[in-house]
């Protein structure tokens, strides 16, 4: 039996007890009082999250699976995003297969169909073999079970950083779509109802819950790890939202399994269950394995006595297992019974309440040099050939399915679908885990901006964002701190724009085999609606209009990661991003660009080569680029926000209409194929156009 | 004619098939594959997806149901029966359609919008369109399709891969189909199969171009 308790915590369990649990009550224990369920050691700084708002229909204080805005006309979005990290690192493919088919049975729990996928995967450097197995089957998994259940992946993200070597982060979120009234909750209200099962239990995934919540051993923890049967997920996809406004309480069977799912939905209640009478895919399992078992494609429902034989009915049509194994009850005690025997008998109370845990912090030593002395020409090289095409990557998805996908994989930087009352939904995932080993706070804050730019990129104005933070071992006191400080950031840029946090993870214990955390990566996934008219990106001969004031910040950019970390680190100003988002936006409605892209990685010129790739020239003049520096370098690649360039034939009505905010004519697209001129500097960059479209296919064939 | 889309466990595209066919002033309903009732109707569709998880093969679980006999009654009879993606797999795999359906040559799962050239138009989805070049997308891990007899399966295709400008080159075929073939009929020409997803390519907002080719197609199942 391998349990993450600690002693501390066992002895409060036998405090509060009375007496010594049996080892069938340390798994129950030990699953709800896991990291990955708890939430422990974040829970007292997530309370700091912005999570009201008038257009909030759930958030995150309901304890509930998915958090759900309104987006008008009766209907509402449920917004959620997870990873599966530490099993994609041992099973790449079921790993990351697992990761979308729990994310789609948290949509399904509140009764919303599933309408779209983003995915943002990180992995180690593509030049080591391991991580190319890790990548090729992290997309194929992806891949395997959103096609299968046909959910199109509409976006994402792909980056490579040799902070991922041993431990790949795999990030999948999803947005489905329910009426407002039609909402299930996933805990119940009143005790009585019958819990009812679907699916059936195997020997798979004993003990994720825990797994996720250690740093991996390095041993043998391929049983932890579940198996994905999407032909399955697809039945319960189609057949909960049959049943879904007969049932009382909807609640995935995801991490820690029945006992987790059981207690949660209990509420404070009580319930009594025979496990005997849980449907099985081996025989003999043990009490113990089928509590703790997350064998995938499983689901609980809260259902009054009269409505479970029409609910069953429903999956048995498609031959699919659906029992009723026990029932909630007043007394506030979780039991188990087997073969007539109490296995388990625990307050609800004390399942609920672990103890909470604020580790010491400690501000990281930063080291930092000086400017390096480069070429224009070979760092502008340089940092290009950092972009490459990622349709090796979502073209292993179908991302058409359910004809609604209005902006294409590749096509935008955010994800447009359309809804059914007729709006335009925007979505974004952002993370900048560069920034953030520099500077969490400030990267907190900038990766909202990001994510709020990138939605106004294509006319969106974002309406609410989930979270997921992803750190090493929190008992280490700078990966605590930065903890802390990303959360700060977050919250505050997120209240800033009044954009409520819906729902969101926290993911530890993400370390290399010495035990060296990867770079803190906290990500946010906002999802927007558009405001009147939405923008596919066009490139064609026009003026290069940079909107914002560039500064010389360099330190945790993509040119200092090549060439040399020094300077200070930029600070987001975020009414900056406001002004420039609005005015794109009001730019995009008044059909004044045919192009927008906002400023981030690789700087003005990261922004610059993607018109470069569509087959065209590039000229600009530094001296227009509107700076608190001269230095060339600053302002062809600091990546401080607030910026964007646009592509238009009249400068002037962007101009007009700005509040505050630099509007620069910095240069024209040209039909000089290739070629980005820097004043009298040509440059040619068909080698690097080239390297962006082969090279994913080339290195992962 | 009054169109029946058959919604086995696995299927994913009946809804934007069953929107596609209204678009296109098509009288559709969709039918759970144990309540079909072929003497309903007058033509029927099967849908993209993964019916029955496409274990064991793409397609092969849905051929061997009694659904498949009825839709077989259907062809017989010389009723329209139309198979798209998954669909199509299913009707290779139920001797409906000759051939077979191989995994892509690149062995992986291929997103994309390509183009097709109409090749026969004595079906009932592409009367009229003969040469016509359409925009749509593919989405398939098994649509490479293969025939013994080259010149059969030469007679039997309806829409091959092409580009642009309708040029049917080796570079333009997305999964290395004999003969760049996207889409086959039967000697009747009242059972198509095709790869390509019509539906997908049949409302003007999802479209990169805002063209509509595949209600081109679903448009001859309306009268």
């Amino acid at each position: 039996m391998k349990l993450t308790l600690s002693p501390y915590e066992m002895e409060i369990v036998r405090k509060k007890l009375g007496r010594e649990p049996s080892e069938a009550e340390w798994l129950v224990i030990d699953a709800l009082w896991s990291e990955h369920c708890s939430y422990k050691s974040s829970k007292t700084f997530l309370k700091s999250f912005p999570s009201e708002g008038e257009n909030v229909v759930m958030g995150i204080e309901d304890w509930q699976d998915a958090g759900a805005i309104d987006v008008g006309d009766g209907w509402a979005i449920v917004l959620k995003v997870e990873s599966h990290n530490h099993p994609s690192a041992i099973d790449p493919f079921n790993g990351a297969a697992t990761g979308v088919g729990g994310i789609i049975r948290d949509i399904i729990s509140k009764g919303a169909r599933p309408i779209a996928l983003l995915d943002m995967i990180r992995v180690g450097n593509l030049s080591s073999s391991k991580n190319r197995w890790l990548l090729k089957n992290i997309i194929a998994g992806i891949g395997f079970y959103g096609n299968s259940i046909g959910v199109p992946v509409i976006g994402g993200e792909l980056e490579f950083d040799d902070s991922y070597n041993d431990n790949p982060l795999v990030d999948v979120a999803g947005v489905g779509i329910v009426r407002k009234d039609k909402i299930v909750p996933s805990v119940i209200k009143e005790p009585g109802l019958k819990i009812v099962i679907v699916g059936l239990t195997g020997l798979d995934g004993l003990g994720g819950a825990s797994f996720a919540s250690r740093k991996l051993s390095g041993e043998d923890e391929i049983g932890a790890v579940q198996i994905a049967d999407p032909f399955a997920g697809k039945i319960v996809l189609d057949v909960t939202l049959e049943v879904a406004d007969k049932v009382e309480a909807i609640k995935d069977l995801g991490g820690g399994g029945l006992v987790v799912g059981i207690t949660e939905m209990a509420n404070g209640f009580g319930a009594i269950v025979d496990l005997n009478k849980v449907p099985l895919r081996v025989k003999d399992l043990s009490p113990e394995e089928i509590l703790i078992s997350e064998t995938q494609e499983r689901m609980l429902f809260a259902v009054k006595e009269e409505k479970v034989e029409e609910v069953c009915k429903a999956f048995e049509y498609y031959d699919y297992p659906c029992a009723v194994i026990g029932e909630f009850v007043k007394e506030p005690f979780i039991k188990f019974y087997y073969n007539g025997k109490e296995v388990v008998s625990l307050p609800s109370e004390l399942l609920l309440s672990p103890p909470r845990f604020v580790w010491g912090v400690k501000k990281k030593k930063r080291n930092t040099g000086s400017r390096p002395e480069v070429g224009l020409e070979e760092s502008v090289k340089a940092i290009v050939s950092n972009f490459v095409s990622k349709e090796w990557a979502y073209s292993q998805f179908d991302y058409e399915v359910g004809t609604s996908t209005v902006l294409k994989p590749g096509e935008a930087d955010a994800g447009l679908i359309a809804l059914p009352n007729g709006k335009l939904l925007a979505i974004k995932g952002d993370a900048n885990p560069d920034l953030c080993s520099e500077d969490a706070y400030e990267c907190g804050k900038a990766i909202v901006a990001e994510a709020y730019r990138n939605l106004a990129s294509v006319g969106a104005i974002g309406i609410g964002l989930v979270d997921h933070l992803q750190f090493g071992d929190p008992r280490k006191p700078e990966v605590y701190n930065d903890f802390i400080e990303a959360i700060r950031g977050i919250a505050e840029a997120a209240k800033f724009f009044s954009i409520p946090i819906v729902g969101g993870k926290v993911s530890f214990y993400n370390e290399n085999k010495d035990g060296v955390p990867i770079k803190p990566t906290p990500l946010v996934v906002m999802a927007g609606l558009v405001k009147e008219k939405f923008l596919r990106n066009k490139v064609d001969e026009s003026y290069i209009v940079l909107i914002g004031f560039t500064r010389d910040e360099m330190r945790g950019s993509l040119f200092t990661k090549i060439f040399g970390n020094y300077g200070e680190v930029p600070k987001t100003r975020l009414n900056e991003d406001y002004l420039a988002s609005n005015l794109v936006i009001d730019s995009i409605n008044d059909q004044s660009i045919i192009f927008a892209k906002d400023i981030n990685k690789g700087g003005l010129v990261g922004a610059l080569f993607s018109i470069l790739v569509k087959g065209m020239g590039v000229e600009i003049n530094l001296g227009r680029i509107p700076s608190d520096s001269d230095d060339w370098i600053p302002k062809l690649f600091s990546e401080n926000s607030g910026r964007f360039i646009v592509l238009t034939n009249d400068p002037e009505a962007i101009s007009k209409k700005s509040k505050g905010i630099y509007v620069s004519v910095i240069g024209k697209v040209t039909r000089n194929q290739n070629v980005l001129k820097i004043d009298e500097k040509e440059i040619n960059l068909e080698k690097q156009i080239l390297n962006y479209y082969n090279y994913l296919d080339e290195v992962m064939s | 004619m009054k169109t029946a889309v058959i919604k086995f466990p696995g299927t994913t595209c009946e809804v934007d098939v069953y929107k596609a066919l209204l678009e296109a002033k098509v009288d559709a309903e969709i039918v759970k594959f144990k309540d079909f009732d072929p003497d309903k109707y007058e033509a029927v569709v099967l849908p993209g997806g993964f019916s029955f998880g496409d274990y064991l093969r793409a397609g092969s679980i849905a051929a061997s149901t009694e659904t498949m006999k009825k839709v077989k009654e259907m062809a017989s009879e010389g009723k329209v029966v139309i198979g798209i993606c998954n669909g199509f797999q299913i009707l290779v795999e139920s001797g409906l359609l000759e051939g077979a359906l191989l995994p892509n040559l690149n062995l992986r799962f291929i997103s994309k919008w390509v183009y097709i050239k109409v090749v026969r138009d004595d079906t009932v989805l592409t009367r009229g369109l003969d040469k016509k070049i359409l925009r749509m997308p593919i989405a398939h891990a098994e649509g490479r399709y293969y025939h013994e007899d080259v010149e059969k399966a030469k007679s039997l295709a309806v829409f091959l891969y092409s580009d642009e400008f309708g040029n049917v080159s080796e570079k333009a075929n997305p999964n290395g189909s004999l003969l760049n073939i996207a889409g086959i009929a039967n000697e009747e020409g009242n059972v198509v199969g095709m790869m390509p997803h019509p539906e997908r390519a049949s409302f003007k907002l999802t479209s990169p171009t805002e063209e509509t080719d595949g209600l081109l197609l679903f448009r001859g199942l309306s009268k």
